[in-house]
């Protein structure tokens, strides 16, 4: 590999520099083999001339966001001006209530002890790319606030945090920095004086989205604007959705030889259950395997047909407190209107952080949110339903998503349920809280525009794969042995299928991936047929 | 009055001054929206795994338990050990170590010197240099120098020759490690030239505490001091505020998982912030300056935003 440029924090807006750093796939993590020879493997693809003028690619000669290049000066001194504003708005206690006390924090009481860096797997996966260190892009960020926003000499702010350039290269190449990381906050976890470079990420997405309009497309138009609009970030209308799901009640009552029946809009039900609608078109065996599980439990349970009653994502939480609160508001009035005690959220990582713990802080907690953690391993541990542990006989490991397990503390009910009902399993180093992201945090799961998703597979995602590998090292290495990998949450789900899906490594290793529920309807010992069916995975 | 005075004066009242005010600003920021991060220390029975009262089935209808003990120790731990350091950063622990407990040792001596003078238990004037609290002092003096001074080499060279320091580095880094380092080089000397360092230094205070004459000290002696009021003067205005700022981050962000009960002492105040009134300019938020935030989050998306979507 050719020597890496060392890049100064000031470069970032040095036009001359194109693009700031050249990232290529590397081996500083390495794979066991088939998985090792990265010569085997299609780097990067190659954007062509058409993209690389009209979008900027200028940061790492990778695209997620695409931001068009301003056509003449004045338009690109109109950007800046209104990036400035943002940056102001960013501190101000009434558009930025919601994050400014952790975010003042952190802008002004960093160390610069590198002591986070190690932490990040997008650092470490990219080759120690100096634009990937979590405190590299909250430096810019310091270096702004400084100059832009706090009050002082320009002159002891410089002699402070020291001096930056703000023209158009520097936002449109921090516009793509703020979609460089999956805000695992993996790095906060390790800071010891508390400061959260994750959130920078978090508030540099903000101040693009709400002040100046720019987001990822998957995540705003596609996603809050679709799911407000349409009812869903699948683009599924209510209709689409309830014909899909009797569709798939139909299709694993024949294949089970039980009744699987969704129920929609029932009064007096206690619970409202909220999926990621991805799981409905993606992985419809989870929403089903929910069915058959609180059935089978007795719990009454009902979806909603309502305008987002069915969709229970909230990308808002990734990029825009306005959409997230839009989103988080209409899924708690459904729930009013349904007369539901409370909502049953899916395996989803970011919905669930996102309405028990982010929303509730806003708008209470008089409609209760059920973690599916704790509702499974309730139900499996009640005497309600016989279980048979040895159907589950292959091996599983687990795979925690940051949002239920770093960021809710939820950790140990999924592992009591794992130990119980799959004998094989065993733990993925390091796991719990101190688990790596799988690549796919933040929006990146649903993310593939240009050559983002070479980057998610590489970089992001690399961590991720390998710890999965070692999970099964012990395991006869080929496809004969089904192994499993549990990934209780839809994001990751998709972020582990595009892993594995690169590298052929369900037939080459035989490794598949599902949910939590799956495995447990899969030992339920009252059903005739195994739920899982790994030559249909 | 000598200068002297003033300038520890000033150090010691533009410290504290600041050092409230920015207590205050901070405690006193908006709420802000949960955004903790496991291991939370006062989870009970579970923060030893980082589990949180999330994982009870209907966590509601159980009591919430805190064990404030576990802050106490996971603090203790990182301001005692700087265990975060030794986990995550090695190298720079064997500069950061000494260079902090330093520091505190520092603090420790010149509290136990004003308590000792405050409580006469000292006797203030040269030739008691066997005196047991003198000789204790001396001591910490000692330790507090040496550690002080490998910590501040360590580190400045750390800052200048490793790669992941330096790039962060600014002028204000290097500076502060040499004031600080400074102080330590000053009160080595004083230790090393002088018989009766701690009797002076009880002068000193009893001169600046009793608004009187200060007993004359060695040339150290006095740069020691000017260093200090500046350091006293410095410090608020630096990151090094962390010394304190760390409660807000570890308490108020990091652990803070209170759930949004009624009555919870939070409510009133966040239902004045969600009337704040809203300037952010992209399209799709729909703000005009005086809607609230309540009334933005319950408003379909603006038209315009309907078309593109
Ligand atoms: S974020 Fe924390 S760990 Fe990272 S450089 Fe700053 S103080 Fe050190
Ligand atoms: S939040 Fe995660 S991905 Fe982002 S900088 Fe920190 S460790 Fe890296």
């Amino acid at each position: 590999m050719a020597e890496k440029r060392k890049i100064k924090i000031t470069d970032i807006s040095n036009p001359n520099l194109q693009p700031l750093v050249e990232v290529a796939p590397t081996n500083t993590i390495e794979l066991p083999p088939p998985y090792d020879k990265l010569e085997d493997l299609p780097g990067f693809k190659k954007l062509s001339e058409a993209t690389r003028q009209s979008v900027d690619d200028s940061l790492d000669g990778v695209v997620a966001i695409g931001v068009p290049k301003p056509k003449t000066p004045e338009e690109e001194q109109e950007l800046v001006e209104k990036f400035i504003s943002g940056l102001i708005k960013l501190f101000s206690k009434e558009n930025n209530w919601t994050f400014l006390q952790p975010l003042v924090l952190t802008m002004e009481h960093c160390a610069k002890c590198q002591t986070c860096s190690e932490e990040c797997p997008i650092f470490e996966a990219s080759g120690y790319e100096e634009i990937y260190r979590p405190t590299y892009r909250a430096e810019i960020l310091r270096r702004l606030y400084f100059k832009y926003v706090k009050p002082g000499s320009p002159l002891l702010k410089k002699f402070q945090v020291g001096d930056i350039d703000l023209n158009w290269t520097l936002i449109s190449r921090l516009v793509e920095l703020a979609y460089r990381c999956t805000i695992c906050r993996r790095c906060a976890q390790a800071c010891p004086i508390g400061i959260d470079n994750g959130l920078i990420t978090h508030e540099l997405r903000k101040l693009f989205s709400q002040e100046m309009g720019i987001a990822a497309k998957e995540i705003h138009d596609k996603g809050t604007v679709q799911h407000l609009l349409v009812g869903s970030s699948t683009g599924m209308t209510p209709e689409v959705v309830k014909d899909n799901v009797s569709f798939i009640d139909e299709d694993l009552s024949e294949r089970l030889g039980i009744k699987v029946e969704s129920k929609w809009d029932i009064e007096g039900a206690d619970y409202l259950v909220l999926h990621n609608a991805g799981e409905f078109l993606s992985w419809p065996e989870n929403p089903a395997a929910f069915a058959i599980l609180l059935d089978a439990a007795g719990i009454k349970w009902t979806y909603s047909s309502e305008l987002l009653g069915y969709d229970g994502v909230n990308y808002g939480v990734w990029y825009d407190d306005f959409q997230f609160s839009r989103i988080a508001m209409r899924h708690f009035e459904i729930a009013k209107k349904l007369g539901v005690k409370g909502i049953i959220m899916g395996e989803c990582g970011h919905e669930s952080k996102s309405m028990a713990i982010i929303a509730e802080r806003i708008f209470g907690n008089e409609i209760k949110t059920i973690n599916t953690m704790s509702l499974i391993e309730h139900i499996v541990f009640s005497g309600k339903i016989k279980f048979d542990p040895e159907r589950n006989n292959f091996p599983v490991t687990l795979h925690d998503p940051c949002n239920i397990v770093r960021l809710m503390g939820i950790v140990q009910p999924q592992r009591r349920v794992l130990r119980f009902l799959a004998p094989k399993f065993r733990e993925m180093e390091p796991h719990g809280v101190e688990n790596y992201c799988c690549g796919g945090g933040s929006g990146f799961a649903v993310m593939t525009p240009y050559n983002f998703l070479d980057w998610r597979i590489h970089i992001s995602g690399r961590k991720k794969f390998k710890q999965i590998l070692d999970a099964f090292k012990d395991e006869p290495p080929g496809p004969e042995v089904p192994k499993y990998v549990c990934a209780p949450c839809s994001n990751c789900k998709g972020q582990i299928r595009d892993i594995l899906d690169y590298y052929g490594a369900k037939e080459k290793s035989g490794i598949y991936y599902g949910g939590l529920v799956e495995l447990v309807v899969n030992a339920m010992a009252d059903l005739k047929e195994p739920f899982i069916d790994f030559s249909m995975m | 009055m000598e200068l002297i005075h003033l300038a520890f004066y000033l150090g010691l009242i533009i410290f504290l001054v600041i050092v409230f005010a920015k207590a205050i600003k901070i405690a006193t920021a908006p709420v802000h929206l949960r955004w903790e991060l496991y291991p939370v220390a006062h989870e009970k029975g579970k923060a030893h795994y980082g589990g949180s009262y999330l994982e009870e089935f209907e966590w509601w209808t159980k009591p919430l338990q805190k064990n404030l003990l576990g802050e106490v120790w996971t603090m203790f731990q990182e301001i005692v050990f700087l265990k975060g350091v030794w986990e995550h950063n090695r190298s720079l622990w064997f500069g950061s170590a000494p260079f902090h407990y330093a520091l505190y040792l520092y603090v420790v001596f010149t509290i136990l010197t004003l308590l000792s003078l405050i409580f006469g238990l000292t006797p203030t004037i040269e030739g008691f240099s066997n005196h047991s609290i003198i000789k204790f002092l001396n001591v910490l003096l000692w330790i507090s120098s040496i550690f002080g001074i490998i910590g501040a080499i360590v580190l400045f060279l750390k800052r200048i020759f490793d790669s992941n320091l330096k790039l962060y580095s600014n002028a204000s880094h290097y500076f502060n490690i040499l004031l600080i380092g400074a102080l330590y080089v000053t009160s080595f000397i004083w230790l090393l030239s002088s018989e009766n360092t701690i009797q002076e230094i009880f002068g000193f205070y009893l001169g600046v505490f009793s608004f009187s004459q200060i007993p004359s000290l060695p040339i150290v002696g006095y740069i020691h001091f000017y260093l200090l009021s500046f350091f006293l003067f410095y410090l608020p205005f630096t990151h090094m505020t962390h010394f304190f700022m760390k409660y807000f981050t570890y308490h108020k962000v990091r652990w803070d998982d209170e759930p949004n009960l009624p009555g919870s002492k939070f409510r009133k105040k966040l239902m004045e912030q969600l009337n704040f009134p809203v300037q952010w300019s992209a399209p799709h938020i729909g703000a005009d300056g005086t809607k609230t935030w309540l009334i933005i989050a319950s408003s379909p998306l603006p038209t315009k935003e309907k078309k593109n979507g």
